[in-house]
């Protein structure tokens, strides 16, 4: 039995074979495996080589300069070290945070975490295709605020925000710095740090073919971007993060950075295609609603909710033939439904009966049949399983 | 979630799922689809006075989560031959058990035994 089609990569990619080879070789008694803090000595340096050839290629590909990029151990920790490196910082100016309910629970478990200690959040509503009106954004600033904090692409529904209108936004305030989490970004869209006007980007390796383990925060000097470190402990990267750089790591980084750039306007033609084609097969099942706009989303994320089905067994009935998520971040036996999907103002039960197919370079057109033809089984089977009702009364 | 095999193999091959309809038939349901549990069973009764009928033939419809169907689909195939009683050929608590049901998800099990009473109560009228 061969196994089921990956439809998931806005959760994981597989590390591309390139990359795999160019973090090879920096493993073993062969390779650049020297510690890179242990200037002096020709194993550091050449490590230190590598880091820093690393640290500007990533550089290059999202448009900052390389003494602009903190690596850290992934997006979730890069938006901890935002969020909390900005608050202490700013701690004598204001105590208030601006972020988004749809955002990542990277950003909104801080941010609630900021709450328990006295900070005040106020979290914007998307409007149903789940973008956030610079309007909006405007009208809940407040003199105290030191922080926005809002994505760029959505995990859940791909929406892709106007991050260039919330720079202005904050600009005119003053005193607000702009933090945007980029994990989903690179090479699913265009992402420019200088021209964005942002001030803190957190990036993830792992989306973009990279290997899991390894992210970076941008921390604008042109901008002069003041944070508290989190971690101490050898004073590695500028001494906002502590602890030895793990050179495989940001050279796979590095690596994919550089491949997903050279290829996105290629990929991206080629999955809004597949994309499209899904959303056809899938709305011919019946009680299909499409979560996000075509135009406002990447190519590589097709969220749906499913009229008439319970949500997890929908997800169990087509996990043998295909490997996608529920639109919810938990699946656990708890059954909270997606609560991106809940501030997009869908009902609970559609909310939890929804699918988000993530595209990804190994998509072909016949994975997307087998797609159209493993939803529209199990829905079918479930629907006639649940008495028949397309729509929960 | 990972399931059992016995979940899975009843909530893949769902047995007896459907309905009945003619003289004998007597239906019991509970829960709500928009509560994320909705539970229907039909049975069809032999007419025999008194003892009461054995059941000939059992149906189920289900909406919910694969723990849900699975059950539901057990107590339906293992009612035929048995006499309509209030009671589950099996505790909840065993039927837990057995499809290894999250203690989370006990209340989801507790609208299967209130939609298999109400036809049971039904089908003994």
């Amino acid at each position: 039995m061969s196994p089921p089609v990956y439809l998931d990569h806005a959760a994981t990619t597989p590390v591309d074979p390139r990359v795999a080879a160019a973090m090879a070789g920096c493993l073993g008694a062969d390779g650049v495996f020297g510690n890179p803090a242990s200037a002096g000595h020709f194993h550091g340096e050449a490590a230190l080589e590598r880091v820093e050839a690393a640290r500007a290629a990533v550089a290059a590909a999202v448009g900052a300069d390389p003494d602009e990029v903190v690596f850290t151990s992934g997006a979730t920790e890069a938006d901890n070290l935002a969020i909390f490196g900005v608050a202490e910082h700013a701690r004598p100016r204001g105590r208030h945070l601006v972020t988004a309910r749809t955002e990542h629970k990277a950003v909104l478990d801080p941010c609630h975490e900021l709450e328990r200690r006295g900070w005040q959040v106020t979290y914007l509503t998307p409007d149903e295709r789940g973008r956030i009106a610079p309007e909006r954004l405007a009208a809940a600033l407040r003199a105290d605020t030191v922080l926005v904090s809002l994505m760029h692409v959505n995990n859940e529904i791909g929406t892709v925000q106007d991050v260039a209108a919330f720079a202005a936004v904050c600009e005119r305030h003053g005193g607000a710095r702009l933090h945007v989490d980029a994990a989903q970004s690179v090479g699913k869209t265009a992402l420019d740090f200088k021209a964005g006007g942002a001030d803190l980007v957190s990036l993830s390796a792992h989306k973009s073919y990279g290997p899991k383990g390894v992210g970076a925060l941008l921390v604008s000097r042109r901008r002069g971007v003041r944070i508290e470190p989190r971690q101490f402990g050898g004073g590695q990267e500028r001494g906002l993060r502590s602890g030895t750089v793990a050179t495989h790591q940001v050279v796979g980084m590095a690596a994919a950075f550089a491949l997903a750039v050279a290829q996105r306007e290629a990929e991206a033609t080629r999955l809004a295609a597949l994309r499209e084609r899904l959303w056809c097969g899938l709305e011919a099942h019946g009680g299909a609603i499409r979560n996000g706009a075509p135009q406002d989303t990447v190519a590589a994320i097709l969220n749906v909710s499913f009229a008439g089905v319970e949500g997890e067994s929908l997800l169990a009935a087509v996990a043998p033939r295909i490997s996608v998520s529920t639109g919810s971040a938990c699946t656990s036996a708890s059954g909270e439904p997606s609560y991106v999907l809940r501030a997009l103002g869908r009902d609970e039960r559609l909310a939890e009966a929804s699918l988000r197919f993530g595209l990804g370079r190994s998509t072909s057109a016949a994975d997307v049949e087998e797609a159209i033809e493993a939803v529209g089984a199990a829905l079918s089977r479930l629907r006639r399983i649940g008495g028949g009702c397309v729509t929960a009364p | 979630m990972r399931y059992s095999a016995l979940t899975r193999r009843y909530f893949e091959q769902a047995p007896g799922a459907g309905t009945l309809e003619g003289p004998g038939v007597a239906s019991g349901t509970a829960g709500s689809r928009s509560l994320g549990t909705w539970v229907r069973f039909d049975l069809r009764v032999a007419c025999t006075a008194d003892p009461p009928g054995r059941i000939v033939e059992a149906r189920f419809l289900a909406f919910g989560c694969p723990h849900t169907i699975a059950v539901a689909a057990w107590v339906a195939e293992q009612a035929v031959g048995h006499i309509p009683s209030a009671e589950l050929l099996q505790p909840v608590d065993a039927l837990r058990r057995s499809f290894d049901v999250p203690v989370e998800k006990l209340g989801r099990l507790l609208v299967i035994e209130d939609a298999w009473r109400a036809a049971a109560a039904a089908a003994r009228k």
